[in-house]
C-alpha cells in the first residue's frame, strides 16, 4: 500500500543525507503503538534536565572555573551553585523514586523484568545489534516493539550509574552534618572505598561517564530516527511509534493480539487487562 | 618545659596537695580545668567538677612508648596551649616512661618501667607514639634489644586503656603508605582487646591529648569516639565547616596559586588543594602553639592528616583529586574524561558519517524500481 506522498513525490524533495525522505510508512501498513507511560516520559526528561544541571554546577564545584572580587560577604556564588546542585540531585531522587514505583506498575515494557534481558536469545539479539552498528546494516537488527537488549543494557546500566552518583553525592552532603541521618546512611561508602577523597574521585570520573553517555545515547536514538523512521525520538515525547504491521515482532506478536487490544495511552496494558 | 621534677609526686599524695606543693595557686588550677571543660565540649559549668575530680587524683602513672616515629608528636604535646599546667599535667602523668624527655638511659629506665608496670598492673595509662614494623620480624624497629611489636604488646597487657597518639601510632602515617617497605601497621592492628582511642593528626594537637587524659582521670574512662576511634569532643566537625575561610569559599574566591593576589587577600585554598571538605579536625578552633595559627590560617591547604591512609589518599596535597594511577604517565581524571568524551564524539561522527553513507548508497540501489509503481523494497530499514 503506498501511502500518501510516496516515493514518487518524495524523491523530488529536498534530500539531504536522505533526512527529506518521507516516513516509511510507505512501504506497507504501519500502526501506532503506545509503549511509554507518562510517568516514564515525565522521568525521562526531567532527569535529563537534571543531569544537564548537575554537569554544569557540579564541575563548578569540582574546579570553580571563575570567581568574584570584592567583600565575601557580597558574594554567594559556590553557595548557590551547591544549593542548585543539591536541589537537582533532590529532584534527581524523586524522579528516581516515580522510576522505581513504576517498575512494578508499569506495562511490560517498562517493568523490571524488562530490564534485564538475559536469556540466551536476548544475548544474542544484543550481539546481533552490535553487529548490524558495526557493519552498518540497519536490516541485520532484530525486530522488537520495545528497546533491543543492546539498548536496554545501556540504559539498565545508567540506572546503576545514577544510583553510585546519588550514594557518592549523598555520602559528601552527609559530610557537613556529622551524625546526622544522611551521615550515619552513608558512613559505610568511604569505608568502602577507601576514604572520602576516592568518593569524590568516584563521583567526578562518573561525572564524565554521563557526558560520554550523552554523547552516544543522542547520537544513536537520532540514528534510530533517520535509519529505520519508525519515530523513536518522539515516542519519548508523545509515548508511541510506528510498528510495521506485516512483520513479527520478537516481543511482540502482533499476529496474534487483536488491533484492538494494542496499547494505547488509554489502556497502556491491555494484554495484563485480559 | 617539661623536665624531671623536683618536686617529686609522693605516694598517696593527690593532685591538688601535689600543686599546691609546687606553688601552683588554686585559681589557675580551676582556670586550667574550665579550659579543658571548654575544650571537652562540656560547657563551662563542668569546670569545677573536673577541679573536684582532678583534685582527688592519686599519682597516675603513664607509660609512653615511642616506637617507628620522628618525634613530632611529643613535640607537639610540649606545645600544650596552656604552658604552666598542662605542662605540668603532662610532666606528672609521663614520668613512668618516655624516650624523649626522660633524664636517665639505658638499662636503668627499663628497669624503671618494668617495674612501674608491675606496680600499676591494670591500672596505668599507656600512649604509644610511632608505628609498629611488622616485616622481617620486625627489625625496623628494636628498643633495648626488642621489637616494637613486643614492647607493645607488653605494655598493653596491663593497661587501663590506650591512648594512640598520631597518624603512626593509629595506621602506620607516611612508612605505611604504598609501598609501606617495614610494613609499619598502627596499634589497633596489634591490640585487640584494650580500649584504644585514636589522637588522630600528624602531629596532632597537643590539647586534644591533655584534653583526653584529663577526660579519662576525671571520669574514669575514654571520651566517646567516632568510627575511627578518634574522641568526639575534638574530631566531630570538618575542617571546611568551621574554617575561618569559610566564607571566601561560599561567595566562590579561591586561591588558584600560592603568589597570586587571591592569596595575598587569604581567599580559600580550595583550588589549590584543601582537604578541608574531608577532614575531621579541631585545627580551626584549637590551633597551634598556644593558639597562634594553623596551616590554613597561614596560607597552606590542609592536607587531610586526621585522616587515615592520608598519604595515599589525599595525595597529591595541591590538587583536588587522586591522581588516576596505573598510566605511564600520571594523568588527572578531567584529561581523561575530556579524551574519552572527544574520543567518544569522534567515533559516534564516524559511525555517524558511514551509517548516512551506507544508507545513501542502498537507498540508490532499492530506488531502481519503477518510480510509477508501488515500492516493493522490503529492507526493513
Amino acid at each position: 500500500m503506498t501511502a500518501p506522498g510516496g516515493a514518487a513525490t518524495g524523491r523530488r524533495r529536498i534530500n539531504l543525507f536522505g533526512l527529506g525522505r518521507p516516513l516509511s510508512r510507505e512501504r506497507g501498513n504501519f500502526t501506532w503503538v503506545y509503549l511509554w507511560s507518562a510517568p516514564i516520559r515525565a522521568t525521562h526528561w526531567i532527569a535529563a534536565a537534571c543531569v544537564v544541571v548537575l554537569i554544569v554546577t557540579g564541575f563548578y564545584i569540582g574546579r570553580p572555573y571563575f570567581m568574584t572580587s570584592g567583600e565575601a560577604s557580597a558574594h554567594f556564588l559556590m553557595g548557590r551553585v551547591r544549593f542548585i546542585h543539591f536541589t537537582a540531585a533532590a529532584v534527581l531522587i524523586m524522579a528516581g523514586i516515580v522510576r522505581v514505583y513504576w517498575l512494578f506498575a508499569g506495562n511490560q515494557f517498562e517493568r523490571l523484568p524488562a530490564l534485564f534481558p538475559v536469556t540466551p536469545k536476548n544475548v544474542h539479539n544484543m550481539l546481533r545489534t552490535a553487529g548490524a552498528y558495526l557493519t552498518f546494516r540497519p536490516d541485520k537488527q532484530p525486530s522488537l516493539v520495545g528497546h533491543d537488549p543492546l539498548q536496554q543494557y545501556a540504559y539498565t546500566g545508567l540506572y546503576f550509574m545514577a544510583l553510585v552518583m546519588v550514594v557518592t553525592g549523598s555520602t559528601m552532603y552527609g559530610q557537613s552534618n556529622p551524625g546526622g541521618i544522611i551521615f550515619r546512611a552513608f558512613a559505610w561508602v568511604p569505608l568502602l572505598l577507601g576514604g572520602l577523597q576516592r568518593v569524590r574521585l568516584l563521583h567526578h570520573v562518573l561525572a564524565w561517564a554521563f557526558i560520554i553517555y550523552v554523547v552516544i545515547h543522542v547520537y544513536f536514538t537520532i540514528r534510530s530516527d533517520y535509519v529505520e523512521r519508525v519515530g523513536r525520538v518522539s515516542s519519548i515525547i508523545t509515548g508511541g511509534r510506528y510498528i510495521s504491521t506485516d512483520e513479527p515482532y520478537e516481543d511482540y506478536d502482533i499476529n496474534q493480539v487483536p488491533a484492538h487490544q494494542w496499547p494505547t495511552p488509554e489502556h497502556p496494558n491491555p494484554k495484563k487487562e485480559a | 618545659m617539661m623536665t624531671p621534677s623536683a618536686y617529686a609526686w609522693t605516694e598517696g599524695e593527690t593532685l591538688a596537695q601535689h600543686f599546691e606543693s609546687r606553688g601552683v595557686s588554686r585559681r589557675d588550677f580551676v582556670k586550667f580545668c574550665s579550659e579543658i571543660a571548654v575544650a571537652l565540649g562540656l560547657g563551662i559549668a563542668a569546670g569545677p567538677r573536673i577541679a573536684r575530680a582532678l583534685e582527688s587524683v592519686k599519682r597516675p602513672s603513664v607509660i609512653w612508648l615511642q616506637l617507628q616515629e620522628c618525634t613530632g608528636c611529643v613535640e607537639s604535646v610540649l606545645r600544650t596551649a596552656d604552658p604552666t599546667i598542662g605542662d605540668l599535667l603532662l610532666d606528672l602523668i609521663s614520668l613512668d616512661y618516655n624516650h624523649t624527655l626522660m633524664a636517665g638511659a639505658g638499662a636503668a629506665v627499663e628497669r624503671a618501667k618494668q617495674s612501674a608496670m608491675a606496680a600499676n598492673k591494670g591500672k596505668y595509662v599507656l600512649v604509644v607514639t610511632g608505628s609498629i614494623p611488622t616485616k622481617e620480624g620486625g627489625i625496623y624497629t628494636v628498643v633495648g634489644g626488642r621489637t616494637a611489636e613486643d614492647l607493645v604488646k607488653e605494655a598493653a597487657e596491663g593497661a587501663a586503656a590506650i591512648l594512640a597518639v598520631g597518624a603512626c601510632a593509629h595506621w602506620g602515617s607516611v612508612q605505611a603508605a604504598r609501598p609501606n617497605p617495614t610494613g609499619a601497621v598502627g596499634v589497633r592492628d596489634i591490640i585487640k582487646n584494650r580500649p584504644i582511642v585514636n589522637i588522630a593528626g600528624c602531629p596532632p594537637i597537643g590539647d586534644v591529648i591533655t584534653a583526653t587524659i584529663v577526660h579519662y582521670l576525671t571520669f574514669g574512662r575514654l571520651p566517646a569516639v567516632d568510627r575511627e576511634g578518634r574522641p568526639l569532643f575534638a574530631y566531630r566537625e570538618r575542617i571546611h565547616d568551621q574554617c575561618s575561610r569559610r566564607a571566601h569559599f561560599d561567595a566562590g574566591q579561591f586561591v588558584e596559586s600560592f603568589d597570586d593576589d587571591s592569596a595575598r587577600k587569604g581567599w580559600c585554598l580550595y583550588s589549590v588543594g584543601c582537604k578541608g571538605p574531608a577532614t575531621f579536625s579541631p585545627c580551626p578552633i584549637f590551633q597551634w602553639n598556644t593558639r597562634t595559627n594553623w596551616p590554613i590560617g597561614a596560607g597552606h591547604p590542609c592536607i587531610g592528616c586526621t585522616e587515615p591512609n592520608f598519604w595515599d589518599t589525599m595525595t597529591p596535597f595541591y590538587g583536588r583529586l587522586p591522581n588516576v594511577g596505573g598510566f605511564p604517565v600520571e594523568q588527572r581524571v578531567d584529561t581523561i574524561g575530556a579524551a574519552l568524551a572527544i574520543g567518544a564524539a569522534a567515533g559516534v561522527a564516524a559511525h555517524a558519517a558511514a551509517t548516512v553513507f551506507t544508507q545513501i548508497r542502498r537507498r540508490k540501489a532499492t530506488h531502481q524500481v519503477p518510480e510509477t509503481g508501488p515500492e516493493t523494497e522490503n529492507d526493513d530499514g
